[in-house]
């Protein structure tokens, strides 16, 4: 949790506060050539990424990983630990810009636009892709502060009236608003772990987002309110397009449509879901799947 | 143990899988020897070996119990997936084949029991030859499906579909041979229609052993054959095993 207002609004959202980063490219890159097991293209894209390479400080993460992530899908990433799907995932929103020494190649688009060119801003982007990350984070502010900030800042609410029927919408989304709408002014620190991560995703809704990217959104979460996380990413589903970093495989399994595992940097294989975990046709899916290491 | 239940990070997993797939050995086993005891109280007109065999049918139902509950607590436990899942989903339906292969095989012992009836004459003898006949082809095609199974083998599981078809041929020509006898003597009427619903059990155990065989193919290659034709399942073998 965060110790004061400014750390966590440094820290939040999409990190919208921040100046965005050139990113490096390097042009020769030596790109290990790597197979894919699997259709990587969807009929209707939302988000096209291909030849992904990224690198820390020299030593690469992320060797030539492409992928569609289609419109109103859910996409699950799954693979052992340092498997690099995180990294993958914070490529989408351009969060790996804040890490110094860190180097994306590759073209990562969106609608067609590639997020990676320099007149890219990565204010809006951020918003258009919102993040929810593995600890709830809530702003010490109330709940009603914490869903009005992103579009105030934004400049997405007309007035107060408008402001608030966003609130209300985006709470109501995110399967909140019966239990916020009488508690608008308390803090929304006060709020339960699966409560608070609602409140992170209505958050990330308020700004209209297209994709939502969620990187082990419910790993703190109890069995029920993961539940309740769960039933609401399929609702989301409908308006949104989402991409799902998560360690466990049963709910990889219950709430993608299509599953993308990774391993050591590389895109092992990409399927339907129900293929990839009742047939997956690579050996290490199969291993990691079924627990054979991992 | 086989490569299916190997390999896990849990090592409980590998003994829990290796105990289920200990279970269908057992009842494998225990099924075939109950189709040669029943067959051979037949043949030697022993009725209390034939009351054996049905008093043994209860212990291929509690086996039957007990894979199905180890199956229920491994999927509850360790949610499995893959092949894993495949494993434990066919032995779950072998372990159902074979507790219906001890069915049969009970039948075949209460014919021993209503032929050989003190108060009845037995029957002509050349009558029951196609009875030995069939429960030898049976008996071969329920061994090698469980080696099949044991040893993951496609070309064994394609072997025991393909003979299927010869069962299926022996049984018809095996009727036909019956219908003569009752055109002899229409007396051998009732006789008949004992010694048919035996055949049909061993030809039921020998579908018994094609199912099994299906069921490998399904844990292997993730193809479910049970109802295609032999020229796709043969197909289907040769692209996951062209050797």
């Amino acid at each position: 949790m965060f110790n004061s207002f400014s750390q966590a609004q440094s820290t939040m959202v999409n990190e919208a506060v921040e100046a965005p980063v050139e990113v490096k490219r390097h042009a020769s890159i030596h790109r290990e050539q790597t197979d894919t097991v699997g259709e990587i293209t969807v009929a209707n894209p939302r988000m096209t990424c291909r030849n992904v390479d990224v690198f820390y400080s020299g030593s690469q993460a992320i060797y030539n990983v492409s992928l569609d992530i289609g419109k109103n899908e859910v996409v699950s990433m799954i693979g052992p630990s340092g498997c690099g799907k995180s990294t993958f995932l914070r490529c989408l929103n351009r969060m790996n810009d804040t890490i110094d020494g860190c180097m994306v190649t590759g073209a990562i688009k969106i609608d067609g636009q590639d997020i990676y060119k320099k007149s890219m801003d990565v204010v809006p982007l951020r918003a258009q892709v919102g993040m929810v990350f593995q600890k709830p984070n809530p702003f010490p502010k109330s709940l009603y502060e914490n869903v009005a900030y992103g579009p105030r800042i934004h400049g997405i609410a007309d007035n107060k009236e408008h402001l608030d029927h966003i609130v209300e919408t985006s709470l109501k989304r995110a399967g909140l608003w019966e239990e916020a709408k009488d508690r608008m002014d308390q803090p929304g620190t006060g709020l339960s772990g699966g409560q608070q991560q609602r409140l992170c995703i209505a958050r990330a809704i308020a700004v209209e987002p297209e994709v939502i990217l969620m990187d082990e959104p419910c790993s703190a979460l109890d069995p029920i309110a993961t539940a309740r996380i769960e039933e609401l990413i399929d609702e989301l589903r409908e308006n949104y397009t989402i991409a799902i970093v998560t360690h466990s495989m049963q709910q990889a399994a219950r709430v993608s449509q299509r599953t993308a595992y990774f391993h050591l940097g590389k895109l092992i294989e990409v399927g339907e879901t129900e293929q990839i975990f009742s047939q997956p046709k690579h050996k290490l899916t199969e291993d990691y799947i079924t627990g054979r290491f991992g | 143990m086989n490569e299916m239940t190997s390999g896990h990070t849990v090592s409980a997993y590998n003994d829990e899988l290796k105990h289920i797939n200990q279970l269908v050995e057992q009842l494998g086993e225990l099924g075939r020897d109950q189709l040669r005891r029943a067959v051979l109280s037949l043949r030697e007109g022993d009725t209390k070996a034939a009351g054996q065999v049905i008093d043994r049918d209860r212990d291929l139902n509690d086996l039957d119990v007990q894979a199905d509950e180890a199956v229920i607590h491994l999927i509850a436990k360790r949610q499995p997936m893959g092949k894993d899942l495949r494993d434990i989903l066919t032995v779950q339906k072998v372990v159902s084949e074979l507790e219906r292969v001890g069915d049969e095989a009970r039948k075949v012992a209460n014919l021993t029991i209503h032929f050989y009836d003190q108060d009845k004459n037995p029957p002509n003898g050349q009558m029951l030859l196609d009875i030995y006949k069939m429960a030898d082809f049976v008996d071969c095609m329920l061994h090698k499906s469980l080696e099949a199974f044991k040893q993951l083998d496609l070309k064994k599981s394609l072997d025991v579909i393909k003979e299927d078809d010869n069962l299926y041929e022996e049984y018809r020509a095996a009727l036909r041979r019956l219908s003569t006898y009752v055109m002899e003597d229409s007396r051998n009427v009732g006789c008949m229609v004992d010694v048919t619903l035996t055949l049909r059990a061993l030809e039921r155990i020998g579908g018994h052993a094609k199912n099994i065989a299906g069921h490998v193919i399904y844990l292997v290659t993730a193809r479910d054959v049970r109802h295609e034709s032999l020229a796709t399942i043969r197909a289907e073998v040769l692209a996951a095993d062209p050797n």
